[in-house]
């Protein structure tokens, strides 16, 4: 189990979530963050403070949005455990479903 | 013959199939405030129970009295949520008449040095072959904040609005002093150093006192962050490995040795003449006064020169064993005891009405 990051954080990314987190699992990506699922212990802190309502508990994933259950799980693959984000470098690359969320009109 | 060594663990059932995490997860909404350190704590143990491959009837959690001590709930083992402080005592009666269990007690700063105390002691000294995880966040947490015998000197809380009188008590130097057979200190963050300290714990027979520093979000955040911040940590942590020279700080340049005037331990710049003078950890050696010294040398204010890692681990006869082997002559001298008999006994008063 995990918590996931959902499509409203895609170029919001105002990183409260990320000061909560008390085992430094939330990893940023080019246009979104990720939750390490398998770092995460779910404890809820950064679920209240995202300002969009992007973070879900796994199980509470609304079903149109459960690709992003898979978009942090699998963003990870070849990383493993990094082990917390502070001393990681942001994630290179984002996963296929945040790159096919249109960006932001600038109209 | 006594069995003060390994075998301990065998006595208890081996689980038929191979476990996973989740099987250690109970069905149990878990209720500790959102970004406590507990949740990390939990996780390390639900991780790490698998590896053991015990099955989980034969595993209890027994805890007392506080946050931490809700920990029963959320394992899906055996469990008991017990009395404050008294979870040694309880788990001292399950280890010794159960020796097919594997014994965990959970309990907290204020659970186990205050009210508990005493029962914390002496399952120490007679090393009961016990696991006990003392979650430290130096507060109260489940009564809403008020200082704790961990608590650093001058605390503020609603229970001490012009800051604690009291010095703090160090449960490593605590548990040493008792002559506890296995102690280690870990942090709730750091999964990793977290399983690997329960992994020796666990193979240890007798009892096992592990300090986990855990952080309460909501009564003292932010306790043990000179130890979890990666830069002051490199200066504050002190990681101990059995068998490796003590050496610490930015690039290893510091160094714990011997001061030859005093035969207390001190810190020093490691540079070549000193090189031979750098302490070795010894966990396994017999006399507890190294040990003791190297649990003295973190700064409980700052926290500066914080030893983590296991401090002490030896093996001297369990108090389970020598039990079980005095029921074994006394059934051989004796024969298989009548306890109804017994509490009948042979010499009864009638009250007369
Ligand atoms: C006999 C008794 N005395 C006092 C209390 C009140 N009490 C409940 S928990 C607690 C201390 C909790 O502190 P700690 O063990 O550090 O656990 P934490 O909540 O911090 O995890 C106290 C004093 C009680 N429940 N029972
Ligand atoms: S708080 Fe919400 S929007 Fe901000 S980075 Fe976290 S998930 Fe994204
Ligand atoms: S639930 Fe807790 S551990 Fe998981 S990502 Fe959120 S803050 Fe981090
Ligand atoms: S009060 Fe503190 S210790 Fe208790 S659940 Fe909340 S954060 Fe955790
Ligand atoms: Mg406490």
């Amino acid at each position: 189990m995990a918590y996931v990051i959902a499509q409203p954080c895609v170029d919001i990314k105002d990183k409260a979530c990320l000061e909560e987190c008390p085992v430094d699992c939330i990893y940023e990506g080019p246009r979104k963050l990720y939750i390490q699922p398998d770092e995460c212990v779910d404890c809820g802190a950064c679920e209240p403070v995202c300002p969009v309502e992007a973070v879900f508990y796994e199980d509470d994933l609304p079903q149109e949005l459960s690709a992003f259950r898979t978009a942090d799980r699998e963003v990870f693959d070849g990383l493993g455990l990094p082990g917390g984000a502070r001393g990681h470098a942001p994630l290179a690359a984002d996963h296929a479903v945040v790159d096919a969320v249109p960006a932001p009109s600038t109209t | 013959m006594t069995d003060i060594g390994n075998g301990l663990l065998q006595l208890v059932p081996r689980a038929e199939a191979r476990q996973s995490m989740k099987d250690f997860k109970s069905d149990q909404e878990v209720r500790w405030c959102p970004g406590c350190g507990d949740y990390a704590i939990l996780a390390a143990v639900q991780g790490f129970m698998p590896e053991l491959g015990l099955a989980r009837e034969n595993i209890v959690f027994v805890s007392g009295i506080g946050c931490s001590s809700r920990f029963p709930y959320y394992m899906n083992t055996y469990g008991m949520h017990s009395i404050h402080g008294r979870a040694p005592a309880i788990a001292t009666g399950l280890a010794t008449s159960r020796r097919d269990l594997s014994v965990w007690v959970v309990t907290g700063d204020g659970d186990a040095l205050s009210i508990g105390g005493n029962h914390l002691i002496h399952a120490l000294r007679r090393n009961v072959n016990l696991k006990i995880l003392l979650f430290n966040n130096r507060i109260y947490g489940l009564t809403k904040g008020q200082y704790s015998p961990t608590s650093e000197v001058g605390k503020v809380t609603k229970s001490t609005p012009m800051g604690s009188l009291d010095a703090p008590f160090n449960p490593v130097s605590l548990a040493i002093g008792a002559e506890a057979s296995f102690v280690a200190r870990t942090i709730d963050s750091d999964r990793k150093h977290l399983t690997e300290v329960l992994r020796a714990a666990a193979e240890h027979p007798g009892t096992a006192l592990v300090e986990i520093y855990q952080n309460c979000n909501i009564f003292n955040d932010g306790a043990f962050d000179a130890l979890k911040d990666r830069q002051q940590a490199e200066e504050t942590v002190i990681r101990l490995e059995h068998g490796q020279p003590i050496r610490f700080g930015a690039g290893l340049g510091k160094a714990v040795v011997r001061d030859p005037a005093t035969g207390d331990l001190a810190v020093v710049t490691d540079t070549d003449e000193n090189e031979s003078r750098v302490l070795v950890h010894d966990a396994h050696a017999a006399s507890p006064a190294t040990a003791f010294a190297l649990s003295r040398l973190a700064d409980p204010d700052t926290l500066h020169r914080t030893p983590i890692g296991v401090f002490r681990s030896v093996e001297r006869p369990v108090y389970d064993t020598l039990m079980a082997d005095q029921l074994d002559v006394a059934h051989e001298l004796l024969g298989k005891g009548d306890l109804g008999a017994l509490l009948a006994g042979n010499d009864t008063w009638t009250v007369a009405g």
